[in-house]
């Protein structure tokens, strides 16, 4: 658990250029990685942290999200019944389990599974024009983001959960 | 930091193919198809105009935005590794004359698409969307008139150190800035940051519809910028150079005084032989095989062919239409070409990705 990898962007060093979302439909036909707009169009692309304690493993009672060898959480679609209820979207605290119209109707990364059998990264970490993208290891994750990358995060963690606001305010 | 990698379609190279495929335009959408058409063992190569592959990425986005090692790193990786050959200062001739787009200064060599068609097994046109859209009103042709490219342009390439190519000289000038899009915030911190007496903002629509976004308005306003609103364009003033602009705000005229107006207000694709190649036609989706033109071996791909997009779009288009002409070359090599012609896959794909917005994209939660 400690070795595996996940995804880490740097939302300080993302220019919201779509070539992540992009390359992942290129890739999947159904991009995992999506971009939002905030209000101040700002541009960032929401992604699966493939955490340490995944809430969306948690409330499946399919048991259908589990972790691969390599540390990925990754959604079985044999297993998933794509319920109504959207359990794992509305458990994600990154909000990066999506809604599709095909197959089980929600897809999530699974750090690019059949790209890693043949040795290759998730696909986005290689495009990304602006480096913004690593794929590292948990420790090296946790300690890449200075100031600028924790901002910049703030405010993806904003549109994804409106901080309360006073009324009147 | 590690290189762009166009090749993450593959590991190491595969065994060569035996075909040549030639790129015009070596920006994100011609790499993205280098990229891919070298992992299935092609011998590519690429011809730019500019010294340097990269296209807006290096020469249009600033440097802060974009580390311009991360894709130099990366088209040497693909030269040396991939064997992709580049052939910088090269221009294919020409849809319009040599010195009228931004860059041209650069070519020593120009090439027909007749050399290029026999040249090769088939070519991508990837060329880029660089002709600035005119604001069309009295006074534009004035100097101390131009565009968003024109400004930047020559501050990215000054670093090549081309003669003739010096960063423009705003010190101590007043400054208008013309449109709100990603190209206008790059003129606007470009002009504050050279030491401009001044920048003025002007944008048609209100800080809401600004397809830059509040934020990066906020920016701007931070480095000095004042942001204008509701500011239609009606008249460049000035007898032998510009002096200032007028402008019409909520019904009642209004005046600045500049020394240089930047219009910076977008631009608009000339590929070379749009005609010849019926791309407005390829634009509407009326072809016989996904991105090919009215020519069977040449495709196009990118800002050339849907206008100025973005650059997760280019490459998009560039991986699709590299697809397309690879699964084109593997049925002509079995002669089964005509078998597939008015291929479902067009229609398919028209219905999914009509432009710009996909029908299915997918959707986060509660939105
Ligand atoms: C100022 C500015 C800022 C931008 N900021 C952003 C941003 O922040 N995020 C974002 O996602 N997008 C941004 N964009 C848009 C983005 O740069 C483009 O959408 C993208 O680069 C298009 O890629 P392309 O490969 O189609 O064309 P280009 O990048 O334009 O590349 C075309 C290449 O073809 C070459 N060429 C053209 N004609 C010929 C010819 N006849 N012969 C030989 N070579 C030729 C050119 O030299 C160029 O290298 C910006 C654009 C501008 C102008
Ligand atoms: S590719 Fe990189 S810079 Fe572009 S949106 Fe994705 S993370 Fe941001
Ligand atoms: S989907 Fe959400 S909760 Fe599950 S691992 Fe990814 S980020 Fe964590």
């Amino acid at each position: 658990m400690e070795d595996s990898k996940t995804l880490y962007i740097d939302y300080g060093k993302c220019i919201g250029c779509e070539t992540c979302e992009y390359v992942c439909r290129f890739v999947h036909d159904m991009p995992r990685i999506h971009m939002i707009r905030t209000a101040t169009g700002f541009m960032a692309p929401l992604y699966c942290r493939h955490c340490a304690e995944p809430n969306c493993a948690k409330v499946c009672k399919r048991g259908a999200i589990v972790r691969d060898r390599d540390g990925a959480m990754v959604l079985d679609p044999m297993l998933c019944r794509g319920c109504q209820s959207r359990q794992c979207m509305l458990a994600c605290p990154y909000m990066a389990i999506f809604e599709t119209d095909k197959g089980v109707t929600v897809v999530k990364c699974d750090l690019c599974a059949a790209r890693r059998q043949r040795g290759l990264e998730p696909a986005c970490a290689a495009m990304c024009p602006c480096g913004a993208i690593e794929y590292v290891d948990r420790a090296t994750a946790e300690s890449l983001p200075d100031e600028a990358a924790k901002a910049a995060e703030q405010r993806v963690l904003d549109f994804v959960k409106p901080p309360k606001t006073k009324p009147g305010e | 930091m590690e290189p762009m990698n166009f090749n993450f379609q593959c590991g190491d190279p595969p065994p060569p193919s035996g075909l040549s495929l030639g790129i015009v335009g070596a920006g994100p959408s011609g790499l993205a198809a280098a990229g891919y058409l070298s992992c299935l063992g092609h011998a590519v190569e690429v011809y730019d105009k500019m010294p340097k592959p990269g296209g807006l990425m290096l020469f249009g986005i600033p440097g802060h935005r974009i580390p311009r090692q991360r894709i130099e790193a990366g088209t040497l990786r693909m030269a040396r590794q991939y064997g992709v050959v580049f052939h910088t200062h090269t221009k294919i001739c020409c849809s319009a004359p040599l010195f009228e787009e931004e860059g041209d200064h650069f070519c020593t060599e120009v090439k027909g698409l007749g050399e290029m068609i026999t040249k090769h097994e088939a070519i991508m046109i990837a060329t880029g969307s660089w002709r600035s859209r005119k604001l069309g009103i009295p006074g534009e042709d004035l100097p101390g008139v131009c565009s968003g490219l024109e400004f930047l342009f020559p501050i990215r390439a000054a670093h090549y150190c081309a003669p003739g190519v010096k960063a423009p000289d705003v010190g101590g000038k007043k400054v208008v800035v013309i449109g709100a899009g990603h190209s206008a915030v790059d003129v606007a911190h470009g002009a504050a940051a050279l030491g401009a007496a001044s920048v003025d903002m002007l944008y048609r629509r209100t800080r809401a519809e600004a397809p830059c976004g509040r934020l990066e308005i906020e920016r701007l306003e931070a480095a000095g910028v004042v942001w204008h609103e509701g500011c239609l364009p009606k008249a460049v003033l000035g007898e032998t150079a510009a002096t200032g602009i007028v402008c019409q705000q909520g019904g009642l005229e209004r005046g600045f005084e500049a020394d240089l107006v930047v219009a910076a207000i977008g631009e608009v694709a000339t590929p070379p032989f749009a005609k010849e190649l019926g791309l407005e036609s390829v634009r509407k989706g009326e072809v016989r095989w996904l991105n090919m033109t009215a020519i069977e071996n040449v495709f196009v791909a990118g800002d050339a062919l849907t206008g100025p997009s973005k650059i997760g779009k280019a490459i998009y288009s560039g991986l699709r239409a590299a697809r397309s002409l690879a699964q084109w070359l593997d049925l002509k090599a079995q002669n089964r070409q005509t078998e597939f012609t008015g291929d479902e896959l067009i229609s398919r794909e028209a219905e999914r990705f009509p432009g710009g917005d996909f029908r299915d994209a997918p959707r986060v939660r509660g939105r």
